[in-house]
């Protein structure tokens, strides 16, 4: 489960964009590429020659961090860790489809990558501090000690930036 | 860290016989002795004149590559526009695009807004421009398309780890004429297009990222330079609309608690 929310937050991490020209692909890309398959191996192009080194470095390092910890969960394969693992596709899955909604013209990109399970609605409760790249359809709005929730089936969800993106992370009112 | 190492050490084994041939006519360089001096010094006037300039504004267009599992490539096209003033002042707004995202940065703080979602995150940020672009870059993740080109130090920023470089000849680019040059550096080839002439500007720049499967490539082209914009304070000061909501970014390499 962290593995796929660390390579989620990487992706987001790695899909840098900005400023003196602010580039708006981030939230696209992500919405793009938006499950774990399809990000390991098209990583987002640096927009910076500066830090290029650092950040090839940094990602690798969590590429194969990740892997490592795939495979240890994959040996562990308790019955816990599958069905998180299940609940993290069927969200996925959801953003998938709303990326098919949104970017009809590119829906079929993310359609290519890696299949993954049909979505098994919106009901069921992500861990906390799961980051998507948009929000489930169906959501109200609630504000709670000033911050603004979204909730969504079981979840609710508070807006932040990871880099230039726009996200939503799982939290707990 | 030990890759980056013995990468040094070649480019430095490289370097020495190449370092023979160029011994009569290369500077001293802080770049790798595999830049052609030529080159060097194109670049270093037009570091050199844009860390100097005061204040300046400029469009872009931005184009972003993106390969697919596939290994199809797919292009993301962007325009912005950008108002600087040294030391410590950027506000950059991207423009008639998909995700609508302006930059605020007055000295102070640092400012991330996205009009149509109604949110906005305000950090505390570095008091010099050249600061505040590593800070945004290694705490939050924030990155200047073409940054590495405005700081006062960019000609040091680029060659850290660009072993060579040379002349590819006189190139036209908005029919503006420029002189194009080609370095190739750590994981990553790039090219630019300087004005030629007396305001030696960046016009182009091109990064190709060797590292990733089909070297994706960002572009980006830089126009309508203005030297003698029409700056006020205020419009690097953030004022939140009414309705927008403060938010707050995830801390870099974490997933978890935003920050």
């Amino acid at each position: 489960m962290m593995t796929m929310n660390k390579v989620a937050a990487y992706l987001a991490s790695t899909a840098v964009l900005l400023s003196v020209a602010v580039t708006p692909e981030s939230a696209l890309m992500l919405q793009l590429l938006p499950e774990a398959h399809a990000i390991v191996g098209a990583p987002v192009t640096p927009v910076s020659v500066a830090g290029v080194a650092r950040r090839t470095t940094r990602r690798t390092v969590a590429v194969a961090s990740t892997t490592a910890a795939s495979q240890s969960a994959a040996q562990a394969a308790t019955a816990q860790q599958q069905s998180a693992t299940a609940q993290q596709q069927s969200a996925t899955a959801q953003q998938q489809s709303v990326t098919a909604q949104q970017q009809a013209a590119v829906a079929q990109q993310p359609a290519a990558a890696p299949a993954v399970p049909a979505a098994s609605g919106q009901g069921q409760a992500l861990p906390l501090g799961t980051v998507v790249p948009a929000l489930p359809a169906g959501c109200t709005q609630v504000a709670q000690g000033g911050v603004q929730y979204s909730k969504c089936g079981a979840n609710y969800y508070r807006a932040v930036f990871q880099g230039n993106n726009l996200v939503y992370v799982t939290a707990q009112p | 860290m030990r890759f980056r190492t013995k990468c040094r050490k070649s480019r430095h084994l490289a370097g020495l016989s190449l370092g023979l041939a160029l011994l009569a006519v290369a500077p001293a360089q802080a770049q790798g002795t595999g830049v052609d001096p030529e080159a060097a010094r194109i670049l270093k006037r037009m570091t050199d004149y844009v860390g100097g300039l005061q204040q300046f504004g400029l469009d872009t267009s931005n184009t972003v590559e993106v390969v697919l599992h596939s290994g199809q490539k797919i292009q993301f096209t962007s325009a912005a526009k950008a108002t600087l003033q040294r030391p410590n002042k950027l506000h950059a707004s991207r423009v008639g695009d998909v995700v609508s995202q302006s930059f605020y940065y007055d000295g102070r703080t640092l400012t991330l807004v996205n009009p149509d979602d109604g949110v906005y995150a305000t950090v505390a940020a570095p008091d010099t421009l050249d600061a505040m672009i590593d800070f945004a870059r290694d705490s939050l993740d924030v990155i200047a398309p073409a940054g590495d080109l405005i700081t006062t130090d960019a000609y040091t920023r680029l060659m850290a780890d660009t072993s060579s470089g040379f002349v590819v000849g006189k190139s036209f680019i908005d029919g503006v004429r420029c002189d194009h040059l080609a370095f190739r550096g750590y994981g990553v080839d790039w090219q630019i297009w300087i004005e030629d002439g007396a305001r030696p500007l960046p016009r182009k720049y091109v990064v190709t990222t060797l590292a990733l499967g089909g070297a994706p490539q960002f572009e980006i082209s830089m126009r309508n330079w203005t030297l003698t914009p029409d700056v006020s304070a205020r419009q690097f000061e953030f004022t939140p609309p009414p309705g927008a909501s403060q938010i707050e970014f995830l801390p870099v390499g974490n997933a978890g608690a935003p920050r």
